[in-house]
């Protein structure tokens, strides 16, 4: 069948001047130039089916970015091909181009000094839209958004979170098939944060676009997404749906306990976990099955002044994740060849 | 360096242009060594009596608001800077005006190198008034937003008063004494002229005289615009 | 090519938008301009006081030429000075990402998004100063030679968008964009004196190696009565071919920056 994204062997490589240390080596550098070459991405096989959207996660330089840019053509791949609704990206190619959309979080596509308004009449120009009816998709959008009031403010003028929503019905109005979201929710608040994500997921409903999601947050990706796609050093360690990957790794929380006084003597509040006598409090990361029970015996014995739970950091589960599968794997093939 | 060099290079091209072409020996009673010379010279100099970066940084510090980190320095933000300016201009110009020294000394061109002293003084003397007009814009910025552009206009109409893209002395009267009389001549026209002859001593003691008037003038002025300046900012809380 | 002159609209009217949000910067930047005018024409105003003639020129026609090159200057402002002088400062932003992705030719984006409408004003001054200088010549030619701007300019400013292009990808490639911006503004220079005060071998340079004399000698010459026609086919025939090698060498620094940029 044709997929919406196909990739075979798709891979970049990196190389970078690697600056040498010391005045005569910088100057030995001049003719005899040292590479480094790293990788951004491994030979990567992917296909993926229209309509789908697919969650895209990893830490900070797995690779995640170099996917998404090579996907919308705007760099080269060191190997491999790579076909996106049926043409290679980076020909770049105008009517590929219309048909596909990138959205950076962490850049602004719309101009800083005037209202958004004013720059989607540019870009209905710049993707030949039809005046009046752009008009109405950016009323649609708006509304979905709740933002119509903001339209004729200046960007500059608009917090992160409005500018998110504004960059987005950008990005949205030429009704793309094939969406590239990266990072749409890096830095918002959690309010702002869940607006977009049920904004997206209502947009996708309407619109059965295919997208690729980029995210921080767990939470982006496991509301949203089909399907789970783990990327780390450059290769896809975990593809398939987001239950099946929660269940294989323990949802770890971080737990912070300041307690009003330090405890005359030690607490145990479990076998493996106590409060030795004198501390201040404790922070601990444990099995969000475990939090219940043992907030229950703390607040039971000593008073709190303060207390926080979090998510427990990504590349921490993610780190997990990857040790489990790889004791499964030594457990399935206890004499490696 | 390669700057003033770059400029220099033209500016005596054009120059040794405009005396074959027009055939004459002189211009303005001066013949063609002395505009050579003056050529030369007053690329350096302009070089050395226009303030770009630190004006530059003042402004950025108001616009950002780090003006407060030299604030609670015990040394005024005008002495803070005239210090770091004229500092920088020392090293800049003992570095670069040895180049047309030199060359002046091996290549007969009009210079008398024993004013070089005093000229340099009168330079020297001419940035406090240089700085101080880029107090008084950075001033601005209290008031304005983006005002960049101030400094690009200021320099430009100073390129023009200083006299770096032609002696002074060419000018018609009765502009000529006007743009004289002004303290700017004293960035490039009066010491240079001085150096290469054009002028003698009687005009640089007048060139002192009038930087110092216009310091009298600028200083109460600039720090009046300063004051109102950091009144309304702390007014606004910013 | 409408849907280009419909998207040059558009950046016209966001930049206008954008302009005027700023009120004390449009005043800034004519106010700039106009003393850098008056400095570039008391230049030649001084000179020409004093020295009745070189190579030439004298002071009506000087006036023409300085005329020419502020109309070209000013247009050239309105145009290109925020695309070009700051190429290098928006890919090193990163801004070129969202321009690729989008289905219009990347350089044309580039060097046309941000127009500095301000220099509107500025344009209609240069060219009022433009038809001064011509009527007030002591024999102006017939007024028919004033027609060939419409041809001369363009021409002008292709042949110099090449080569300021050039300048400003160069940036990008080797990062140190100061430097080479300074070069830039130093051909500029070469360019803003009749052609006729250099020396020979410098004059030929102008014209063919470093084009900067069709800046505005070329267009003042003919303007003012010269019969160098052949000077008309090399500007149009310089003017494109620039701007040719503009594309290519934009198609050369990008495939370098899609294969090196993260």
């Amino acid at each position: 069948m044709d997929y919406a994204i196909e990739t075979n062997g798709l891979t970049r490589v990196y190389e970078t001047y690697k600056k040498p240390e010391g005045v005569w080596n910088s100057i030995r550098g001049f003719w005899d130039r040292q590479y480094e070459r790293k990788v951004a991405l491994n030979p990567t096989d992917l296909k993926i089916e229209g309509g789908q959207i697919i969650g895209l996660v990893g830490g900070n330089g797995a690779g995640k970015t170099t996917l998404l840019k090579l996907l919308s053509g705007l760099i080269y791949p060191s190997g491999g091909e790579a076909k996106v609704l049926g043409s290679s990206p980076w020909s770049r190619d105008r009517n590929f181009l219309r048909r596909i959309s990138i959205l950076l979080g962490q850049k602004n596509q719309l101009w800083w000094d005037i209202p958004a308004a004013d720059s989607y009449e540019l870009l209905t120009r710049i993707y030949d839209l039809e005046p009046i009816a752009a008009k109405k998709r950016v009323m649609d959008l708006a509304e979905l958004l709740q933002c119509r009031e903001l339209l004729q403010v200046q960007l500059r003028r608009l917090s992160l979170g409005e500018r998110m929503k504004m960059e987005i019905i950008g990005s949205l109005l030429h009704q793309p098939a094939v969406l590239f979201l990266d990072e749409p929710t890096i830095g918002l608040d959690i309010v702002a944060q869940t607006n977009i994500r049920e904004f997206l997921a209502e947009y996708v409903k309407r619109e059965r676009p295919t997208v690729i999601l980029t995210s921080h947050y767990m939470d982006d990706i496991s509301m949203l997404s089909d399907r789970l796609l783990l990327i780390s050093k450059g290769s896809i360690v975990y593809d398939g749906t987001v239950n099946g990957f929660m269940s294989k790794t323990e949802r770890m929380q971080k737990l912070s306990v300041k307690l009003l006084k330090p405890p005359e003597k030690e607490i145990v509040l479990s076998e493996r976990l106590t409060i030795p006598a004198g501390a201040e409090g404790l922070s601990v990361e444990l099995p969000s099955q475990e939090m219940g029970s043992l907030l229950h015996r703390l607040m039971t014995i000593s008073p709190v002044e303060q207390l926080k739970i979090e998510e427990a950091n990504f590349e921490d589960v993610i780190r997990q994740f990857l040790e489990t599968e790889s004791r499964r794997r030594q457990a399935r093939h206890p004499f490696p060849t | 360096m390669i700057q003033p060099i770059l400029t220099a290079g033209i500016e005596v091209a054009l120059w040794t242009a405009i005396f074959a072409g027009s055939g004459q020996a002189t211009i303005g009673s001066y013949p063609r060594e002395s505009y050579l010379a003056y050529a030369l010279w007053a690329a350096f100099f302009a070089r050395i009596s226009s303030n770009w970066m630190y004006e530059f940084r003042m402004i950025e510090e108001i616009d950002t608001g780090s003006v407060n980190s030299v604030l609670a320095r015990p040394i005024s933000f005008y002495e803070y800077y005239l210090s770091q300016f004229l500092g920088y201009k020392v090293i800049t110009s003992l570095i670069s005006l040895t180049v047309p020294f030199i060359l002046t000394l091996f290549i007969g061109v009009s210079t008398y190198h024993s004013r070089f002293p005093a000229a340099l003084l009168l330079v020297f003397f001419y940035l406090v008034l240089v700085h101080t007009v880029s107090f008084s814009i950075a001033s601005f910025a209290f008031f304005f937003n983006r005002i960049h552009s101030l400094t690009m206009a200021k320099n430009i109409a100073l390129w023009l008063l200083m006299g770096e893209l032609f002696p002074l002395d060419l000018i018609p009267e009765p502009y000529r004494s006007w743009v004289i009389h002004l303290p700017f001549s004293s960035g490039v026209y009066i010491p240079v002229g001085y150096l290469t002859g054009r002028l003698g001593h009687a005009d640089l003691l007048k060139a002192f005289v009038s930087v110092a008037l216009g310091l009298l003038v600028l200083a109460p002025a600039s720090s009046a615009l300063w004051l109102a300046g950091r009144k309304r900012y702390s007014g606004t809380g910013a | 090519m409408r849907k280009y002159m419909n998207i040059l609209y558009g950046f016209f009217k966001a930049s206008a938008i954008a302009d005027l949000e700023y009120r004390l910067n449009i005043v800034m930047k004519v106010v700039t301009d106009i003393i850098w005018y008056l400095a570039q024409v008391s230049v030649f105003e001084v000179i020409f006081r004093n020295v009745d003639q070189v190579g030439g020129w004298n002071l009506h026609s000087a006036r023409v030429f300085i005329a020419a090159l502020f109309v070209v200057d000013s247009i050239w402002m309105l145009l290109f000075s925020e695309n070009l002088d700051r190429l290098s400062d928006k890919v090193r932003r990163g801004e070129l990402d969202l321009l690729l992705s989008k289905p219009v030719n990347s350089q044309f984006m580039m060097s046309f998004q941000r127009l500095s409408t301000p220099y509107l004003i500025n344009i209609l001054i240069t060219i009022g100063y433009l038809n001064w200088a011509f009527f007030s010549l002591p024999e102006p030619p017939s007024g028919w030679r004033l027609l060939m701007l419409i041809v001369l300019v363009p021409c002008s400013l292709m042949i110099t968008y090449g080569m300021r292009f050039f300048f400003s990808a160069a940036a990008l490639i080797f990062a140190r964009a100061e430097n080479i911006n300074y070069i830039w503004w130093q051909f500029y220079r070469l360019g803003m004196r009749p052609d006729a005060l250099y020396p020979p071998w410098l004059r030929y340079i102008v014209l063919t190696v470093i084009p900067v004399g069709f800046l505005a000698s070329v267009p003042a010459r003919l303007i003012l009565g010269s019969n160098e026609w052949g000077f008309i086919v090399a500007a149009i025939g310089l003017g494109a071919f620039m701007v040719w090698v503009s594309t290519r060498f934009w198609a050369f620094a990008l495939k370098r920056y899609s294969s090196a940029s993260s």
